[in-house]
């Protein structure tokens, strides 16, 4: 994989506190990092680190992309902004020197990637959590972004908010975009990021398994009527266990890949399957990442 | 730089915190002159040191005008820390130059005084005005959160700086100890000095330039004072 940064031995302390202690790893291209840990671990203090918010006691950070552009999102929304947000966004551009005629094309981009058009000339201050959620990682995104900094984005948002984050999120990895954020949510880190680094004893810690939405599987577990039936189900699923009921009909055992799932169990309902059990094969790593 | 200036201008105007302290100033100007003649250099005095007051709560309310989180995203697109407090110190500075501007126009365009003021009294009034609201700004904003956590802190500590500024210049004459160390405290005193000439005054004294050069000068240091402090807490 391409790497675009690497954080080489970053060590910091606070009022005489050790927090981090020699974290060090690399963000590469299109990869979506999470940094996990219990509160106060120092998830936080890397972040600006790396957004170069806060200065390491020690370490360095290599850029390995001259032009590398960073955007950041804070774990609080700031709950005042007296703008609509393309006054916000035209501001926030304008002060990195970004010219009228970049910014008015970039804004009603990014007004349409994250469905807010309607919402342009509303004050962000009456926004809900989300919708300032969305402007926050607009305003991170001004410029080309190449990585983007996010510290807890899902926290204190409703479902729906962050099922649509974490779209949008996803829609924007899918851009080319390398996202490094902290958070507790076990579904995002199951079904978004690619790297888990666990921060415990101020030590980064890479996570046993590395998290990929393509390699991330759900043992299933069903029951059909006839052989016949079976057959047709070969192509698309990978039988590792039948056996004949006495009933007539055969259990099967398979695993199946998380984003075929639902193709998959709709299928099944065609054929009359009648589904017993579907288990996430990752459910241990669930538990660990809940205990955060 | 600009942009910068434009959107912390256009923000502190829709905080609408300017308000309270724009409305005393007013309040004050208007209420100094309802009865005339006034005395010329007095009045400046008076108003002059209205106005340090208030410079210090127009400069807290500056500094605190963003959330502390927008402040974060604000100072990444600036690039720098400095860039921002930069920004926030020449408003405050615009600001004081404006109502310097306004503390001593306004009397004369009234008639408020009881002669025509030249301009050497225009001169002094400025530049008692102006001197006094950039040495508010300056110790303001060492008590502000970019330095000060603690809210409470940080309106007591304006309270207490001002103030005391303002004693020690009273007092100066009568607590002799007070008098080797005056050049630490802030120098308030000078401007008063000044003020208190006569109005008959027909030309500035030298020193009298000195001693407003010196206001400036530890308002600079203070200034200074403040970015070193600020970059400090960077780390």
């Amino acid at each position: 994989m391409n790497t675009i940064m690497e954080i080489q031995n970053i060590s910091k302390q606070y009022r005489g506190k050790k927090i981090l202690e020699n974290a060090t790893f690399s963000i590469c291209a299109n990869q979506i990092i999470a940094l996990v840990g219990k509160n106060g671990s120092g998830k936080s203090t890397l972040l600006k680190i790396i957004a170069k918010l806060v200065d390491a006691d020690s370490g360095s950070i290599v850029k390995h992309r001259q032009s590398l552009k960073i955007g950041y999102v804070p774990e609080v929304t700031p709950s005042h902004i007296l703008f609509t947000p393309e006054e916000y966004l035209y501001h926030m551009g304008s002060i990195r020197g970004m010219t009228k005629k970049q910014l008015q094309q970039r804004i009603n981009d990014l007004l349409e990637l994250f469905h807010l058009q309607d919402a342009r000339n509303i004050r962000i201050d009456n926004f809900s959590k989300g919708m300032k959620q969305k402007v926050m990682i607009m305003q991170a995104m001004l410029e080309d972004t190449d990585l983007l900094i996010l510290d807890e984005p899902l926290s204190g948002l409703d479902p729906k908010a962050q099922s649509d984050l974490e779209e949008t999120l996803s829609i924007l990895n899918g851009r080319g975009l390398s996202i490094v954020l902290t958070c507790h949510e076990t579904k995002l880190l199951q079904h978004l990021v690619d790297t888990v680094l666990v921060i415990q004893n101020n030590k980064v810690i890479q996570s046993d398994s590395t998290h990929k939405r393509n390699t991330s599987k759900n043992k299933l577990i069903f029951e059909i009527s006839s052989e016949e039936l079976l057959n047709n189900l070969l192509p698309i699923l990978e039988i590792q266990q039948q056996s004949l009921l006495n009933n007539g009909c055969f259990e099967v055992i398979t695993f199946i890949k998380a984003q075929d799932t639902d193709p998959v169990l709709l299928e099944l309902l065609h054929k009359k399957a009648s589904i017993k059990q579907l288990i996430p094969i990752n459910e241990k790593e669930e538990q660990f990442y809940t205990h955060f | 730089m600009t942009s910068l200036l434009r959107y912390q201008f256009i923000n502190y105007l829709r905080t609408y915190k300017y308000v309270p302290p724009f409305s005393i100033f007013i309040l004050c100007l208007v209420i100094n002159y309802t009865f005339v003649p006034n005395p010329i250099l007095d009045s400046y005095s008076f108003t002059a040191i209205i106005l340090f007051f208030l410079m210090g709560w127009f400069t807290i309310t500056l500094f605190h005008a963003e959330d502390e989180e927008q402040k974060v995203i604000t100072t990444l697109h600036a690039k720098s820390r400095k860039q921002y407090n930069l920004g926030i110190f020449i408003i405050c500075g615009l600001i004081g130059l404006g109502l310097s501007c306004v503390s001593v126009i306004y009397p004369t365009l009234i008639g408020a005084f009881g002669e025509e003021p030249r301009f050497i009294h225009q001169l002094l009034g400025f530049l008692s005005h102006f001197s006094l609201s950039v040495l508010a700004i300056a110790l303001s904003a060492i008590f502000t959160r970019e330095l000060v956590k603690n809210n409470q802190n940080t309106w007591w500590g304006v309270l207490s700086i001002l103030i005391v500024s303002v004693v020690i210049a009273t007092l100066k004459e009568s607590i002799l100890q007070i008098k080797g160390l005056i050049w630490l405290f802030p120098p308030v005193h000078l401007s008063l000095e000044i003020m208190s000439s006569e109005d008959s005054i027909k030309t500035i004294p030298n020193n009298f330039y000195w001693q407003f050069a010196w206001i400036f000068i530890y308002a600079s240091i203070v200034i200074a004072l403040f970015f070193l402090l600020s970059n400090r807490k960077r780390k």
